[in-house]
């Protein structure tokens, strides 16, 4: 009678792999997670009640209507133009040339969708105007 | 240089030890995997307009707060149906718990009546929450040279 053969198969787990599937699964995780960051145009309302005099000569008055376009009047000059959104940051310059204490007033009409202001915002923030009111058109 | 007797072999292995090469890479993996928050899908229709000056807001988060305007004028705080005029009543103890800190993303569709918007603004400004941040996609230049 034969000896039975002595079984050769290994009792160790083959690891050899592992890191290998660990290291797949953590790239996959590390590609795929989006950082959700928060962004968007700044701004700080006036407090309640907050009323500045403020000198005709020294506001850009904007009136933000309902067609994307923008009318621009120069503090107490009577002369209204109507420039297209897209062009508000050329006009702050100008006026912020020619008058470093410039604040931006910037009326929108009720119906105007928000974009329209948002677009004008950005204009005036892109230009680096800092003084900038918030207002529906009355 | 003769040396007498058998020069003695070198013991050392010449393997890598890799054994703890999987330990490592799980423990990166767990890692990134609890610290991952997944956001849920935005459950509202909302667009947001773009602008090219979208700036990144620097605050801790627990000092932000999210409220959303739909393209109907329906405001969302906190995923609870606003109504405007109760917006102020609801800001102003969040406010006060941030230690004044508070800073309101305005989520607003950018199709939604400018009055709306104004209107929600007016109610910040009651409840004292003044650090308002306009939500903005980041306008792509290709866009721009079109428009």
């Amino acid at each position: 009678m034969a000896f039975p053969k002595r079984t050769r198969i290994s009792g160790s787990i083959p690891t050899s792999s592992m890191a290998d599937i660990a290291f797949l699964l953590l790239i996959f995780f590390l590609v795929t997670t989006v950082f959700d960051e928060e962004r968007g145009l700044p701004i700080v309302l006036p407090e309640q009640g907050e009323t500045q005099e403020v000198s005709q000569t020294n506001v850009l008055h904007l009136t933000v209507l309902e067609d994307g376009t923008v009318e621009v009047k120069r503090g107490e000059s009577p002369t209204v133009t109507r420039v297209p959104a897209s062009q508000i940051a050329g006009v702050w310059r100008l006026g912020f040339q020619q008058n470093q204490n410039l604040i931006a007033a910037v009326k929108t009409a009720p119906d105007a969708p928000y974009r329209n202001m948002v677009a004008v915002l950005d204009q005036l923030q892109s230009a680096g105007a800092e003084r900038i009111s918030l207002q529906i058109l009355e | 240089m003769i040396t007498g007797g058998l020069t003695r072999k070198s013991k050392a292995q010449s393997n890598i030890p890799d054994s703890s090469l999987a330990d490592m890479a799980f423990l990166l993996l767990i890692f990134f995997m609890v610290s991952t928050t997944f956001r849920s899908e935005d459950p509202r229709e909302v667009e947001f307009p773009e602008a090219q000056a979208t700036q990144k807001l620097d605050e801790p988060r627990k000092n932000i707060l999210h409220l959303f305007v739909e393209g109907d004028g329906s405001i969302y705080i906190n995923d609870l149906l606003t109504p405007t005029a109760n917006v102020s009543n609801v800001i102003a103890p969040i406010y006060a718990a941030s230690d004044r800190r508070l800073v309101v993303v305005l989520r607003a569709d950018r199709d939604v009546p400018y009055r709306v918007v104004d209107a929600v603004q007016k109610e910040l400004q009651e409840a004292g929450a003044y650090r308002v941040t306009f939500y903005t996609n980041l306008a792509q230049r290709v866009t721009r040279e079109r428009r």
